[in-house]
Formats: structure tokens, C-alpha cells, sequence
């Protein structure tokens, strides 16, 4: 009887570890941990099982009231095995085995309830305030309690993109770095893993079970503290494997950002955002290298689709208007512009009457200062004439750490060659970045960087903003605004987009010293107005 | 069934009615687990004799993990004390309060803390960026990254990301 009883309880428990659980009992928050590290941590024995906690704790209470004291699993979402094994260790631990020996005269007098057994000895978590098994993780460092459940919500700060690094988890108590856990498992075993080993409360009633093994447990406050990569310890970073992949996926989509472009049409004396470019560097360098110095430009475009993008750049002006640092910052680059503008008004406005008129001449679109909206695609570029666009375009870039405007999400379809962790990079994109609104640093980075820039603002809100994107096509003059948002500088970027006077230059093959070529200012609008 | 972070508001609570709080702070308000509210008074020789504040701890639901926010109380007339870590807005500058917060802190121990952080002022000033951030702080002061660097921690600040997780 007893043996049978044996083996069916075990296979009642294959959910539990030394009646502990593998998942969480009162934790509801998202397990963003590796739950298939943690278990099988748990079956090593390195990390405490999940108990269920008592709410209090008295030494004095007996098997009942510390069963009753216990805190009510959570039925946690997709993770019911909680409740059931717990239940399961009830009905497995009911019935003890207790081979080839009678349990009637000891029963009566000491019924030995292991599962109440274990917690003699309670210890308080002083995190959560909830009492365990004397069997308790213990921190590497400081030698202090802490429960699994703690533990595993214990995690590296998420980097952010402007946080673009990852500290090991601090030690609660004593912050030091690297915070891991030791644990030393009781001295017997049930559920998994406890083949062969001895039952703790097998029938051994003249020992006084409870006494000698479960008192063997008592915490004994060790001398020295383990190094975080000791084989004895698991580190928060060890439960959560993917901290260095989720670093990586922020930096290259800050990376990505860098290398991406706001760009403006000029609309009378308006800038109007009409889309985005890539973020990939390749991508734009091959396409600018073929085209020469005014294709160059173009092919920024090129990418677009210009629907989606401008859709795409509206959402963002959206939270840039709900957003007063973005707003500060475009207002700051608005004013760089005028600051500028005196300079670079008379050069720009002869060139681009000149560039207007061989523009006529070459084709039959519309002209320069037309009010269309439209964003010029690929078509138009290899239709258009190339010189007679190029002194038209205007673009800033804005050697920020941060992104001037919130980084857009260039969904263009007609990308030659999309990079399959985009969506990725995008979702984590528009996540990171609406919380994460650039830093003042950025103001002065914009104020003193930025060699022009334009009325964002007002672009934002321009009455023909609508019809961008709709149909004409092969429009001449074409400021082209560009906010990089490299944290890290990209190579020339911050030289050249601070000379307005770089025009004409032979295109460089990096995109970024692409810009450099960009810098002709064409803003021609009135200073004193207001964009918005 | 109530989250962990009422359980251990609940015990702290406790323990705040039993042994009550330290020498000059007093619990004013402790309704409901979401919003506590204390006066806290500098005992002795101090550049705020006489001056009592109000605090106010709210709390989300992954308390203690993650840092309760504490800001002074700033309305109804009532003013933060002027020092260089606490803002006209009531938002604190202390990096308990932000990177530096542990799950072993307690509500009782951030007042200390902030008690003895008037306690030890020399100067009655308000942070050097004191108007430009509250000009655009957010409402909650967690959404704020604050830069810790010296006694004067405020140079520049980053808003956090908006909500932790």
C-alpha cells in the first residue's frame, strides 16, 4: 500500500519540486523571464521552487493552521498548472507513503503533513513580506533572503534609445552589480527529481522528522559571498537570456534612425513633410552613388511610398504636437532657419529661378512654388531632368543625439530589399521613441548644430497637407529636410550639414556625406511669419 | 485578489499604526493603496524649522519592484520646501527615488530619507533648471529621468519612458 501510494504520489507531483511549484503562485505581472530556464533551475535545485506563501507566521501554529495561512495560488493567465499542483501536492502528500509500516498509532499523534512540514521555519522575504520555507534563495552578495517570486521580476533596466546601455541588475540590498541568487536545496526530495532519494517524512517517527531534517534547514549565515559567475549562483541575466538580443534590437533601430530622413517640400514659403527615407545605409548609398549629384537627391525619394510615409509622418507630427520637448526642438531648429535664411535667401533665390527656367524648359511639369504637394516618386526621378532639380533641394541635417522628430516608421513598399527584422525594428521603433522624446541636449544640439532647418511646425499643419502624395509628379524644386537622429554621429554628417554652401559638390558615396551636397538652402518664405 | 503590491502596503500600514513613524513624520492619508500622504517636519536646528510639508507617495501595482513616486504636495496652498534636489513643482530630485530605488526600501524609509535630505541643506535654493523643468515636467515625477551627479543632480534631465513594465 504504502509503496503504491509512493509512486502514484510522485506522479501527482511531476508539476512540484519539494512541493513547490515551477511557476509563479501570486506574481500576475508579465513572466518576461525564461519560464524553461527557471524550471529547469528549479529541478537542479539551484533556485527555490515556487512556494505558495503564508500571509503570516507563527512557530506556533500547527500543520493546519500554517496549511490554512497559505496564500491561495493565482490562477495565472495560460498558466493554470499553478492551482493544480498545488492541489496536486494536497492529494499526493494526504496520503504519505509510508512503506511497510502502520500509520495508525503515529498518525494520531503527530499527523506528519510535509507540505505543512516544510514551512517550520518560515522566513520572511523582505521584498514581498511573504513567508517561505527556510529554504529560500539567498542573495549572492549580501547573504540576504529573497523568494523566486521576487527574483525573477528582479531585471536589467530595459535599454531605451536614449539609454543605450544595459546595467546588470543591482543586488537590492547591498546594490552591488550583477545580483544572483544561491540555493541551497533541503536535504531531501519530492516531485521531481526525488527518485531515489530518501522521503523526508518516511516513517520516521523516532527521529522526530520534523525536528532533525526540516531544523537542518535553518539559514546558517555564511562567511563569504560567491562571485557572480560562480557555477552555484543564478544571475538575473541567466533567467532572462535575451537581455543582450533586446539590446541589440534597440541600438540598430537607433542605428537605423540615424541614417534616416525627414523629407520637405517646399510649398510657397512652407516646408511640407512628404515622407521618409530609409534608415538602411546600403540601400541609399547604391542608389545615390549611380545617379550623380542631383539623383543622389532623388533617390531618397525613391523609396518612399509617398501615401503611407506621409501618413506615417502625420501620426508622428501628431505626438511631436502633444509633445512640448519636440515641439521645442523644432521650434528651435524654425529659428536656426530664419537665422540663416538672411545668408542663404539671395543665393538660393537665383539659383532657383535659374534652375526654375532650365526646369521648364526640359519638361512639362509643374514649376517651382507650385502649391501641388505631391511627393515625386521614383518614376519621376528617372523622368526628370536631373540638373535642373538640383539646386532646389534643401536639406538640413541636424546632428542630434536624439531624434528632432520622432523617428518614422518608413513602411515603403517599393523597397528593393527589405530587411526582414524591419517590423521588428519598427515596432520597437514607435515604442521606444514616444516615451522617449529627445533630451534637452538635443535642443543644443539642434540650436548650435544645425545649420538650417525648416518650419516642421507649420508643416504639420499645412492646409494642403492632405493632398501630398496625390499626382503630380517631377516637382523642381523640392527642399529636402533631413534630421538625422544618429546618436552617434554619423561620419560627416555633422561637417556637413552645418555648410549651407556644400552644393554642387561631387556626391560623396557614403549617404551620409550624401547630405553634404543637400545643403542649399531654398527656403524662400518670409521671415517674420510664423509657420504655425 | 488583491496584488502584491497592497499585501506589502497593507503590512507596511501595519506596521506604521502599530509602531508609529518616526519623530516628525506623521501618515495624514493611507485610503486606499494607490495614494498615501505624510507631513514631514525637520526636527531641531534646521533651515526648515517650522516648516511642515506635505508628501505624497502613489504607487503602481509592481510596488515595491519598481519605485513608488513620491513627489511634495504643491497644491491647496502648499508649497515644497525650497532645496537644490526639490523642484517648485514638488517633484525630488533623489536618486532613491530613481535608479537607485530598492524593493527593500520602504514607504517609511523614503520619508526618512527625505527628511534628513532637508535636514542636512545648507542653502535654501531651488535646482538651477528649476523653471525650465517644471515648465515641461511631466504630472508624474517617475516619467522624469533624473541625472544624479553631486549635490546638484539636475543638470540635465531626460524624460523616462513613459510607463515601466
Amino acid at each position: 500500500m504504502g509503496n503504491s501510494s509512493s509512486s502514484s504520489g510522485r506522479n501527482h507531483q511531476d508539476e512540484a519540486v519539494d512541493f513547490g511549484s515551477l511557476s509563479p503562485q501570486w506574481f500576475t505581472g508579465p513572466r518576461d523571464w525564461n519560464q524553461a530556464v527557471v524550471s529547469q533551475l528549479i529541478c537542479q535545485r539551484k533556485l527555490a521552487p515556487f512556494y505558495r506563501p503564508l500571509e503570516e507566521f507563527d512557530s506556533s501554529w500547527d500543520d493546519d493552521q500554517i496549511l490554512a495561512a497559505r496564500k491561495e495560488p493565482v490562477d495565472a493567465t495560460g498558466e493554470a498548472g499553478a492551482v493544480e499542483a498545488g492541489a496536486r501536492i494536497e492529494a499526493a502528500s494526504a496520503n504519505p507513503p509510508r512503506p511497510g509500516h502502520s500509520r495508525r498509532p503515529n498518525s494520531i499523534k503527530e499527523p506528519v503533513k510535509p507540505e505543512a512540514a516544510i514551512y517550520r521555519n518560515a522566513v520572511e522575504c523582505p521584498i514581498c513580506f511573504l513567508y517561505y520555507p527556510p529554504n529560500i534563495n539567498h542573495s549572492r552578495c549580501c547573504d540576504q533572503a529573497i523568494c523566486t517570486e521576487c527574483f525573477v521580476q528582479i531585471k536589467r533596466n530595459e535599454p531605451t534609445t536614449t539609454h543605450l546601455v544595459s546595467e546588470p541588475a543591482a543586488c537590492p540590498y547591498c546594490v552591488q552589480d550583477n545580483f544572483g541568487v544561491v540555493y541551497t536545496a533541503p536535504p531531501w526530495r519530492a516531485g521531481i527529481g526525488s527518485e531515489g532519494s530518501p522521503f523526508p517524512w518516511s516513517d520516521a517517527p523516532k527521529a522526530s522528522p520534523s525536528d532533525t531534517r526540516v531544523g537542518q534547514l535553518t539559514h546558517k549565515r555564511r562567511q563569504k559571498s560567491f562571485s557572480h559567475d560562480s557555477p552555484d549562483v543564478v544571475t538575473t541575466d541567466q533567467i532572462r537570456p535575451d537581455w543582450e538580443a533586446k539590446l541589440a534590437a534597440v541600438r540598430a533601430a537607433v542605428a537605423r534612425r540615424a541614417n534616416r530622413r525627414i523629407i520637405m517640400r517646399q510649398v510657397g514659403d512652407r516646408l511640407i513633410p512628404v515622407g521618409v527615407t530609409s534608415g538602411r545605409v546600403h540601400a541609399i548609398g547604391e542608389e545615390g552613388q549611380t545617379e550623380g549629384d542631383n539623383g543622389g537627391r532623388r533617390s531618397r525619394r525613391r523609396h518612399q511610398q509617398p501615401q503611407q510615409g506621409f501618413d506615417q509622418l502625420l501620426g508622428t507630427m501628431g505626438i511631436a504636437g502633444q509633445d512640448l520637448e519636440e515641439l521645442m526642438i523644432m521650434e528651435a531648429m524654425r529659428l536656426s532657419l530664419i537665422e540663416h535664411e538672411d545668408q542663404q535667401r539671395k543665393e538660393a533665390e537665383e539659383k532657383r529661378k535659374k534652375e526654375a527656367e532650365e526646369a521648364a524648359q526640359n519638361r512639362d511639369t509643374p514649376e517651382a512654388g507650385t502649391s501641388s504637394l505631391d511627393v515625386p516618386s521614383a518614376h519621376d526621378e528617372a523622368s526628370a531632368p536631373s540638373s535642373s532639380s538640383t539646386s532646389n533641394l534643401a536639406s538640413f541635417t541636424s546632428t542630434s543625439s536624439q531624434p528632432a522628430a520622432t523617428p518614422i516608421s518608413s513602411s515603403r513598399t517599393g523597397s528593393p530589399s527589405p530587411s526582414p527584422s524591419r517590423a521588428n525594428l519598427l515596432s520597437s521603433n514607435g515604442d521606444a521613441s514616444r516615451p522617449n522624446p529627445p533630451p534637452f541636449s538635443t535642443l543644443n544640439a539642434a540650436l548650435t548644430t544645425t545649420a538650417a532647418a525648416a518650419a516642421v511646425l507649420g508643416a504639420s499643419s499645412a492646409p494642403g497637407a492632405g493632398s501630398v502624395g496625390s499626382s503630380v509628379n517631377g516637382i523642381t524644386n523640392v527642399p529636402t529636410f533631413q534630421v538625422d537622429n544618429a546618436p552617434t554621429p554619423a561620419p560627416d554628417a555633422s561637417s556637413s550639414s552645418l555648410d549651407p554652401h556644400a552644393s554642387n559638390e561631387p556626391l560623396p558615396s557614403s549617404p551620409d556625406t550624401d547630405e553634404h551636397q543637400f545643403a542649399k538652402l531654398t527656403i524662400s518664405g518670409n521671415q517674420a511669419s510664423n509657420p504655425e | 485578489m488583491a496584488s502584491i503590491s497592497s499585501r506589502r502596503l497593507a503590512k507596511e500600514l501595519n506596521e506604521i499604526h502599530a509602531q508609529g513613524c518616526p519623530v516628525g513624520i506623521e501618515l495624514k492619508q493611507a485610503d486606499d493603496f494607490v495614494t498615501w500622504r505624510f507631513s514631514i517636519e525637520v526636527m531641531g536646528e534646521s533651515l526648515y524649522k517650522g516648516e511642515k510639508h506635505l508628501l505624497q507617495f502613489r504607487f503602481d501595482p509592481s510596488y515595491p519592484i519598481s519605485s513608488p513616486a513620491v513627489q511634495f504636495v504643491v497644491e491647496d496652498g502648499r508649497e515644497a520646501p525650497i532645496h537644490p534636489h526639490v523642484y517648485s513643482n514638488g517633484h525630488i530630485c533623489a536618486s532613491i527615488l530613481g535608479n537607485e530605488w530598492s524593493p527593500v526600501l520602504s514607504v517609511v524609509a523614503v520619508c526618512v530619507t527625505l527628511q534628513s535630505m532637508l535636514a542636512s541643506c545648507k542653502k535654501k535654493e531651488r535646482p538651477v533648471d528649476n523653471d525650465r523643468y517644471v515648465k515641461n515636467a511631466p504630472d508624474n515625477p517617475k516619467k522624469t529621468r533624473f541625472h544624479y551627479d553631486g549635490p546638484y543632480l539636475f543638470l540635465r534631465y531626460l524624460p523616462a519612458t513613459a510607463t515601466r513594465d
